[in-house]
């Protein structure tokens, strides 16, 4: 779920986060056709944001000099997602384990790429909250997004 | 004329330095407050007043017993992160959570309180050693997603 090994260094970190963006891109593909309406709809919004945040990290790290990590063909998902419900319950752990890589790169950034950083934590951390509540599971918060449990 | 004003301003500035402070090292001062008690204390203070919410309207529990505790664990985490006890005395610098009380909509000042807090704990995250800003930048995104739970 949570990144296991601690990163080393902002490029490392940065990388990390690129890989659970391309990883919640996919997840995205396999959750929005088990979803109708709304909450596709939803799916729709939420995939589109993590293309946004990859984008500005492929940005950011080719600028920087840094190594790309490619996009793989498929990842593999933790259990079948067949219906709304395993849709729902992997939406949340997508947007959960996506904090994750994002909370990690917060001691290894300053500034503005803290910054935003912490804006992609917290943007996580909201989707996890309202796929919990069309899930209808409660409670809807978590007392610490992303840290490792 | 301006010369003797300027020599008064300077003589002024000069009377804190002459005192004992300069070489007579007070060791037994207590040390700065950490910046992150404000924080903290806030954390309580959330904490008090979503209980405070839960006891005036029973029927609010389910959904503010989570958000209570949970700024509870931040006030402990905070604790083990600035690594001494709480200052004695009356918590004086304490903010209390803006956002007045609305009977007519109880959360709305609850609301219009995670979302001042949210705003504090991400300015402390930017602002902290590299050390602190994984628990910062957790509290910050809880209290936004608080701001979410409560609409």
């Amino acid at each position: 779920m949570i990144p296991r090994t601690a990163p080393t260094g902002p490029g490392e970190a940065l990388a990390a986060a690129l890989t659970a963006e391309y990883a919640a891109i996919w997840a995205y593909g396999v959750i929005g056709v088990r979803l109708a309406d709304a909450a596709r709809a939803a799916a729709r919004t939420a995939e589109a944001a993590h293309r946004a945040r990859r984008d500005a990290l492929i940005l950011q790290l080719s600028s920087g000099g840094g190594q790309v990590p490619a996009d793989r063909a498929g990842y593999a998902l933790p259990y079948p997602v067949t219906d709304r419900v395993s849709a729902l319950k992997l939406a949340v752990e997508v947007e959960e384990r996506t904090a994750g890589f994002w909370r990690a790169a917060l001691p290894h950034t300053t500034g503005a790429d803290r910054n935003r950083a912490l804006a992609a934590l917290t943007d996580c951390a909201l989707r996890a909250t309202r796929w919990r509540r069309t899930a209808g599971v409660t409670p809807l918060t978590v007392p610490f997004p992303g840290r490792p449990v | 004329m301006l010369r003797a004003g300027a020599l008064v301003v300077v003589g002024g500035a000069a009377v804190p330095l002459t005192g004992c402070d300069l070489f007579d090292r007070n060791d037994n001062k207590p040390p700065p407050p950490d910046p992150l008690e404000p924080l903290a204390a806030e954390s309580a203070a959330l904490a008090a007043r979503h209980r405070a919410a839960i006891a005036a309207d029973p029927g609010l529990a389910d959904r503010l017993t989570p958000i209570a505790d949970a700024h509870q664990a931040h006030a402990d985490e905070l604790r083990r992160v600035i690594g001494r006890p709480a200052p004695t005395g009356a918590p004086a610098g304490t903010p209390g959570p803006s956002g007045a009380a609305d009977p007519a909509d109880p959360l709305n000042g609850l609301r219009e309180a995670e979302r001042a807090g949210r705003d504090n704990a991400a300015k402390a995250c930017a602002a902290a050693p590299a050390e602190r800003a994984a628990p910062l930048g957790s509290i910050a995104a809880a209290r936004a997603t608080h701001v979410e739970a409560l609409k």
